[in-house]
């Protein structure tokens, strides 16, 4: 049997008495986390968190250590018990449901595979528990194995696995019992960095071909944008934005996530007239203009208030051409050569405390038309720019 | 060259010298007399005098006498009995510690592990006297209404053995099982769970077989520590009692005949030797790591 049609028995036959999923552009809300609180003991880790998934997306929670986001899955899956507030799936409370009663499967961090059992034993376990038929188990783990690839292992035990295959070993069983959301946390953690690649394209292609929601924890931003449908990003406890990649990136509501999500330039001023869908801000580097487009919390912002104005390095250009817009010279401290891209440190201005800005160019193979303790003319675009208030 | 291999030669010696003597130690003190218990089996005694002359008397008479085999056996049995009771007993109580939190499960285990530190003797006296007619477990038993009047049942028979034994065993078997049900990964119990399984099917399906390794080790060493025991049978098993260790005993001190001893101990060593390979080949954790 081959991968595709085994793909295609498992998506037909559904849980008996569940739900049929919404198509694709009618996306509904599958859980919903309303003020959820966690402590343990007097340590609050989460506060008040509100969060909506919605049937079939690949949301990513990103944050650092410490961040919450862990505990995020945990309550979800319920491994643990939250402090306050209700978890809702499909418009139901199932803040008390116990455990395994819920329908979400987790994979997890190190991947929990139990060692006395083979890769068969280990995928099967969700249903044989749940005392499926011996045959239908028998059928459904050879489904799943060639899903994750694995087909021929199912002899084999965990110990003789490399890390990836424990991983899709992990993940064809937290699939095999068709839950209704996946909790997968941090599981490429442990991967070396090619492997983590590949892993990352297979578990995104899995998730469209499976069409299951995915809950995915990680800390690392690259992961999170090259996965996601959407990101919430945390920190110390509470959802800071939640967005898709691009939004993240382009738009950061707030300082934490334009210095977590990617790298950026902050220039931190205070703000000036509203122009249209442009508004100035008064920085070190003179007067910018900044894109306020469809967010009128920018655009109502009193003036003079603090912010930073926010662009990234890509957007940053070397030219002669004044426009006056946007327009600043600066002294090259630093070039560094970073494979398919050049990074270049820039100083403004003379004094210790001026602003360094990071300027990223594609890299030629002749060499980069930088060098330092240059001195050059920049400029970027005003809708390349963006403000972040602080 | 010559100026490292002269260097390094003087660190060499000592380090050789300290491999031999590790290797020379087990030899010296366990093979030899193994190997020389071995060698008397096959000698005979003369009326007190040792006869050098190699023989199979003593194995065919182990054999073939009617004597000795059913004791051999029901000794086996007993011990066995031993090792199941204390492994069913010692489960639990082990299964009890993991679920304690922090200090309290080193302090409860530091209490089981206490009787470890006392005589052995004064253990078996303690015991005897519970047991005895006018013991505490006789006045308990008659005071409840359980029993008309003392019984006998419980001391100087195999039922007393059996009592000690498994009393003063419990702590080697509760010890290797705590240590395995510790060593459980809690998050594979956790996995379990979100997989769907209930208290019950995790605890048949993950916590049993992943600590059978430990319940094979606590059941091999109660059953080696019981069945070379012979003072506790001495001591509690009056004359129906009567254990292999006893007879072991009696060949080498009354009867004064060294070589049928030797003979009757290396059948003894097969039967632990069993026992060790037994609990080893099932000790032996399938997934080391997780």
């Amino acid at each position: 049997m081959s991968g595709r049609d085994s793909l295609l028995l498992l998506r037909r036959s559904g849980l008996p008495g569940r739900r049929q999923g919404p198509s694709m552009n009618e996306k509904s809300d599958l859980l919903t986390l309303r003020s959820v609180s966690k402590s343990y003991g007097a340590v609050p880790v989460l506060h008040d968190v509100n969060l909506a998934i919605r049937d079939g997306e690949f949301l990513t929670v990103l944050g650092p250590s410490g961040s919450g986001k862990t505990t995020v899955l945990r309550l979800i899956g319920g491994l643990e018990p939250m402090t306050s507030g209700e978890i809702r799936l499909d418009g139901q409370d199932i803040s008390r449901m116990p455990i395994n009663r819920r329908p979400f499967n987790t994979v997890f961090q190190d991947y929990a595979l139990f060692p006395h059992l083979t890769v068969a034993g280990n995928v099967g376990y969700g249903l044989s528990v749940r005392h499926v038929p011996r045959k239908e188990i028998a059928r459904r783990v050879a489904e799943a194995l060639e899903l994750v690839q694995l087909g021929s292992f199912a002899k084999r035990y965990p110990t003789q696995l490399s890390g990836g295959q424990r991983q899709r070993v992990a993940l064809a069983r937290a699939l095999i019992c068709r839950p209704r959301l996946i909790l997968l946390d941090e599981p490429l953690a442990a991967l070396d960095l090619e492997l983590r690649r590949q892993m990352q394209e297979f578990l995104k292609s899995i998730q469209r071909e499976i069409k299951t929601t995915f809950l995915f924890v990680t800390h690392d931003q690259e992961e999170a944008i090259g996965m996601s449908d959407r990101i919430c990003v945390m920190q110390a406890g509470r959802i800071r934005q939640l967005g898709t990649p691009h939004e993240l990136y382009y738009k950061p509501n707030c300082e934490f996530v334009a210095r977590f999500f990617g790298e950026n330039n902050l220039v931190p001023g205070t703000l000036g007239q509203v122009q249209g869908e442009l508004r100035s801000i008064d920085t070190a580097l003179g007067r910018l203009i900044c894109s306020v487009a469809g967010q009128p919390h920018l655009k109502n912002a009193p003036e003079g208030a603090c912010a930073f104005a926010m662009f990234r390095p890509e957007a940053l250009h070397v030219s002669e051409v004044h426009d006056g817009k946007n327009h600043f010279s600066g002294k090259i401290v630093d070039v560094a050569f970073a494979g398919s891209s050049t990074v270049a440190i820039i100083a403004v201005g003379e004094d210790r405390s001026a602003p360094r800005l990071r300027m990223r160019l594609p890299s030629r193979f002749s060499g980069s038309a930088l060098s330092a303790s240059e001195t050059v003319a920049l400029s970027f675009a005003p809708r390349e720019a963006h403000l972040v208030l602080s | 060259m010559t100026g490292t291999g002269s260097a390094r030669a003087p660190t060499r010696w000592p380090r050789r010298l300290v491999t031999l003597l590790a290797f020379a130690m087990p030899v010296i003190f366990i093979l030899v007399p193994l190997a020389i218990f071995l060698g008397y089996s096959f000698f005979s005694v003369d009326h007190g005098e040792i006869d050098y002359t190699l023989t199979v008397a003593n194995y065919v008479r182990f054999l073939s006498d009617p004597i000795f085999l059913p004791v051999f056996w029901n000794t086996c049995v007993l011990c066995l009995s031993v090792a199941i009771i204390c492994v069913l007993l010692a489960y639990p109580a082990a299964y009890f510690l993991t679920t304690l939190k922090g200090r309290w499960r080193y302090m409860l285990l530091m209490l089981l592990m206490v009787p470890l530190l006392m005589s052995y003797v004064i253990k078996i006296y303690a015991i005897r006297s519970i047991l005895g007619l006018n013991g505490f477990l006789n006045k308990a038993l008659v005071s409840l209404g359980i029993l008309q009047e003392p019984s006998s049942l419980f001391v100087f028979n195999m039922n007393a053995i059996l009592l000690t034994l498994t009393l003063l065993l419990i702590p080697f078997a509760i010890l290797p099982i705590f240590l395995t049900l510790e060593r459980i990964p809690p998050i594979l119990r956790q996995a379990s769970d979100d997989l769907g399984a209930s208290a019950a099917q995790t605890f048949m399906r993950v916590t049993l077989p992943l600590s059978l390794p430990g319940v094979a080790s606590a059941a091999s060493f109660v059953f080696v520590l019981a069945i070379g025991d012979f003072l506790t049978p001495q001591m509690v098993g009056g004359v129906s009692g009567f254990t292999f260790g006893r007879v072991l005993y009696s060949q080498f001190g009354t009867a004064y005949n060294w070589p049928f001893g030797a003979a009757l101990s290396v059948a003894l060593a097969a039967v632990v030797v069993t026992a060790i390979l037994l609990g080893e080949r099932f000790g032996r954790n399938r997934g080391a790591s997780v």
